[in-house]
């Protein structure tokens, strides 16, 4: 089930944006398919951050995407530090 | 200035080029979009590879069209005032480079205009075919050229001194050494090392590098200085 978050963008330049799931997840999956885990693996590890980061949003009505990337990047550490930190850096590497 | 002097400042300049890290960076993120989006092995080697040629291709361009209006502006030979605004030119980007090259933030982030990096990562992230890997190519170098002028000055100066023939070989010189840390990258990740691998030695060695660039560009000007300028007026004083 899909949560009515609001996301508001890097900056607050842009304007805010409902909450993606399949976003999220599709960016997980990107990162630890970038090194090289196997697919199956990248989806469990997916869906498991975004249950957490979901739980994570119950109570907010509206969040900044640095924090969901914060979020997101914590859980995915615990569980896969490397693509963790490529899923971190993509913001960061230019 | 003979053929081995003028070579030795080519390859020095390049060295100092190839520590640039904008194309480095554009060509890590871009490896990364590839393989995550399951594109084949073969398929991220080509792509990537494209983007080595398109950046190959800029530099040749940058330094050839370099060369062509210094040839028109001094007629093959270079004034003394010309190398000492030039030096002057290396020093003011070495210093830079020590203060502001990268950002004091977490990661690599690249003191260059943010709309430009913002402009980058979008194209690469939607990056698909060869032709577009290509036009990144050409596109990143060009978004360092605020850095890439100092080496680019100094060679383009140098090269138009050589005899023609030799011309051609100090482009291809300067284009093969300035382009060793990306062909470094490319096969990293053509022979299967992990891009974390790769960005975290970028991340952690970005004092060293930045350090080195610097450094490198003021070795430079001691060389040109010495050869160019003191050398010519110790020969004119006898």
């Amino acid at each position: 089930m899909s949560l009515a978050v609001d996301i508001i963008k890097h900056g607050g330049k842009r304007p805010s944006e409902k909450f993606m799931p399949e976003k999220l997840r599709r960016s997980i999956i990107a990162a630890c398919l970038s090194v090289k885990t196997p697919e199956g693996q990248a989806e469990m590890l997916a869906n498991s951050v975004l249950q957490s980061v979901n739980e994570w949003l119950q109570q907010r009505p509206e969040v900044t995407s640095s924090d969901l990337r914060i979020i997101a990047v914590r859980h995915l550490r615990e569980q896969h530090p490397e693509a963790a930190y490529i899923y971190e850096q993509h913001r960061i590497t230019i | 200035m003979d053929i081995p002097t003028s070579f030795s400042i080519i390859t020095l300049a390049a060295l100092v080029h190839a520590s640039f890290q904008l194309s480095v960076s554009v060509l890590t993120l871009l490896s990364g979009h590839a393989i995550g989006s399951k594109k084949s092995h073969n398929n991220v080697l080509k792509l990537t590879a494209s983007f080595l040629a398109g950046s190959a291709l800029m530099i040749v361009l940058l330094l050839s069209f370099s060369a062509l209006v210094f040839d028109r502006l001094f007629d093959g030979k270079a004034s003394e005032l010309a190398w000492i605004t030039a030096c002057g030119l290396l020093i003011g980007v070495a210093v830079a480079i020590w203060l502001f090259y990268y950002r004091r933030e977490k990661g690599t982030i690249l003191w260059i205009p943010r709309g430009m990096a913002r402009y980058l990562t979008k194209r690469t992230k939607s990056t698909k075919m060869n032709a577009e890997a290509f036009g990144l190519g050409l596109t990143s170098v060009t978004g360092e050229i605020l850095f890439l002028v100092a080496p680019l000055v100094i060679s383009a100066l140098t090269l138009i001194q050589l005899p023609a023939s030799w011309q051609l070989a100090g482009l291809i010189l300067y284009t093969a050494v300035s382009m060793l840390s990306l062909f470094v990258v490319w096969v990293l990740v053509g022979s299967g090392h992990t891009l974390s691998s790769i960005q975290k030695w970028r991340e952690n060695n970005k004092g060293f590098l930045q350090f080195s660039a610097g450094a490198g560009l003021l070795i430079l000007v001691f060389f040109v200085y010495v050869n160019e300028i003191i050398g010519n007026t110790t020969v004119g004083g006898f």
